[in-house]
């Protein structure tokens, strides 16, 4: 008898603390989205929020779509896709170690993954990612080298570079101008960043920067010198 | 960091202007050096172009607001950094206090010191150069040592070509008459 | 009393003449005058690398200033026609303007306890980021994001002058954001230059991340 009520009490508390959590998917998207959208979201939401998943890219994902004026179909399609790339990216974050990735995290993962790196090397950059590296952070730089056109690998590779030559978790930030940089000046994304790993193990400014090998300069010139 | 070597002094500016206080270090960074000989030279010692030259960033950061043409930030640091030194020369003149051009004004990193006497006649010069005056001694310096035209003075200075030319050439003379007595 | 240089002799130290064009009588002098300009010291002077600390120091300090947040009222770059010149890199690479003034990444604490205190420049936490896009076939345009609910009447950009450009500035709380362009009311335009992500549907979004520290110091 004293186990069934302690049972009853635990499975309720834990359903008031699920429903707590979810936003109110309804009242977020109503007016912003095709009728149609709400109700599917919104179980997409609460599924996502049970396997502890966060929610709120969700709503934003089905805004935009809204915003976009885009077919509820696709908006549809586009969160349901986004919700496995979130379960996706919390999977590879706990196999890679970590028991209870907070939303930032899962997010940071999510957008790795969207931005093209495998399950694995999102995984395997987790793993590398120990302190002072936050892992969120070394996904979300990860990505967005990747957003920048960088192959995967080499994001990876650039990444992990700089984690290895113990540089400062602040010059992780640098990386995507200094990609940008380095296609400025006529290298493609996935030359600049093997210049920049390259050079990681030298103290900043002091090594070779991301750079055009010779014969491929971009004929323009440099219009940006100081 | 959001701004690297390729932006403009133009978008730095306006970047600091919109509230990105980090991105002015760009700015530091590019001028800093830039503008330290022609300080030291006015000035006669290092540690007197420093102040000068930090002093003048720091200014043209709170007046940043009043930088017309932010492209030409350049021009803009070198009349606060002028002014700096000039207020700096009348100071010690009413502290009744002559320039002095100490030995590390004439010292420059890894300078090769070619014989002896080459060395000396440099100090000589130096010692000369801080007798002008001020304005004497700025179109010296703007011409001979950092190698700038009279029409790229005038543009800087607000002076007119003649006027500078005048003034070099009674430079010219003075400092003549200084090495003569010198020697 | 020193005699005075010839006339000649000093557009000779002024560039004007060489050696060769004096008359044969004033080579000797025109010789010792360019050995005296000969010993001027050109060496480049190098100031002590604390000096950049220092100053960027002094800057912070006064940014933080209530004096400041006054006069940063005065000069919100919204309403100030801004003289920017247009070179053509600007058609493709608008962005990197905009890269350029947009900060960086993201809104992690930093790792060192000594690192570099938040600058708040807008109310808590948010940060100055300036938009701009090269657009001069355009009659609206406006950036909606995920600052923004993608809103396309939130923030409507300002074209500068004549010119093609167009530019806001919007304080935008930390952390990374998604956004686009909306030009005319219905074309969705990724950020040239920003980096850029698969939306969805089927289109890219650029993406842009803030961070307290705004952009790093040297």
């Amino acid at each position: 008898m004293k186990h069934a009520a302690l049972a009853l009490v635990i499975a309720s508390s834990g359903a008031l603390r699920l429903a707590a959590q979810q936003p109110d998917v309804a009242a977020r998207l109503n007016g912003r989205v095709r009728a149609e959208v709400v109700p599917a979201v919104a179980g997409v939401a609460a599924s996502a929020a049970s396997r502890g998943l966060p929610v709120e890219p969700l709503i934003q994902k089905a805004i935009e779509g809204g915003a976009k004026g885009r077919p509820a179909q696709q908006v549809i399609a586009a969160v349901r896709a986004l919700a496995d790339q979130l379960g996706a990216a919390s999977g590879a974050l706990r196999s890679g170690g970590f028991d209870h990735p907070d939303a930032d995290l899962v997010e940071g993962g999510a957008y790795a993954l969207g931005a093209g790196l495998s399950v694995r090397q999102v995984q395997q950059l987790a793993r590398a990612s120990r302190p002072p590296y936050e892992p969120a952070l070394t996904l979300r730089v990860a990505g967005t080298l990747a957003a920048l056109g960088v192959p995967p690998k080499n994001s990876l590779d650039l990444v992990e570079a700089l984690i290895d030559a113990g540089r400062s978790p602040s010059d992780l930030l640098d990386l995507p101008s200094e990609v940008q940089a380095g296609v400025a000046r006529g290298a493609t994304p996935a030359q600049a960043a093997e210049g920049l790993a390259r050079g990681a193990a030298h103290a900043p400014g002091s090594g070779p920067p991301g750079g055009v090998p010779p014969g491929q300069a971009k004929g323009r010139g440099n219009p940006h010198k100081p | 960091m959001g701004l690297r070597e390729q932006a403009t002094d133009g978008e730095v500016v306006q970047a600091v202007l919109a509230g990105d206080v980090e991105q002015y270090a760009v700015l530091v960074r590019r001028y800093r050096d830039r503008y330290a000989r022609f300080a030291a030279r006015m000035l006669g010692s290092l540690d007197a172009a420093e102040d000068a030259v930090q002093d003048a960033l720091v200014r043209a950061f709170d007046q940043l607001a009043q930088c017309r043409e932010p492209d030409k930030f350049a021009g803009w640091l070198f009349l606060i950094l002028r002014n700096r030194c000039f207020a700096e020369r009348r100071r010690q003149t009413r502290e009744g206090r002559g320039l002095e051009a100490t030995d590390e004004a004439v010292a420059g990193p890894d300078r090769p010191d070619g014989n002896v006497e080459q060395v000396e006649r440099t100090r000589a010069l130096e010692q000369a150069l801080v007798k002008l005056t001020p304005e004497q001694r700025e179109v010296f310096v703007l011409k001979h040592v950092e190698g700038l035209a009279y029409e790229e003075i005038a543009a800087m200075t607000g002076a007119t070509v003649a006027s500078l030319k005048m003034r070099m050439h009674r430079a010219y003379d003075r400092l003549r008459e200084l090495l003569k007595e010198h020697s | 009393m020193t005699q005075a240089y010839h006339q000649l002799v000093k557009r000779l130290l002024d560039g004007e003449l060489s050696l060769s064009d004096l008359p044969a009588e004033l080579r000797a002098e025109g010789a010792e005058a360019l050995r005296l300009l000969g010993t001027v010291d050109r060496t480049p002077v190098l100031l002590p690398v604390q000096l950049d600390a220092r100053v960027m120091a002094e800057v912070r300090r006064r940014a933080r200033s209530p004096l400041r947040r006054a006069w940063r009222r005065l000069v919100e770059p919204r309403d100030v026609e801004l003289r920017l010149r247009v070179r053509p890199w600007v058609v493709w690479g608008g962005a990197l303007a905009v890269a350029a003034t947009v900060a960086l990444l993201f809104a992690w604490p930093p790792a060192s306890p000594g690192g570099a205190r938040p600058v708040r420049m807008a109310a808590r936490d948010s940060v100055f980021v300036r938009f701009v896009l090269y657009a001069p076939g355009a009659k609206r345009v406006a950036v909606a994001g995920t600052f923004n609910q993608w809103d396309q009447n939130a923030a409507p950009l300002v074209r500068l002058g004549a010119g093609g450009i167009w530019t806001i500035t919007l304080a935008l709380p930390q952390g990374q954001h998604q956004y686009a362009f909306v030009v005319d009311g219905e074309r969705w335009v990724p950020d040239p230059a920003a980096p850029g992500i698969d939306d969805g549907f089927g289109r890219r979004n650029s993406v842009v991340a803030v961070t307290a520290h705004g952009a790093r110091t040297l």
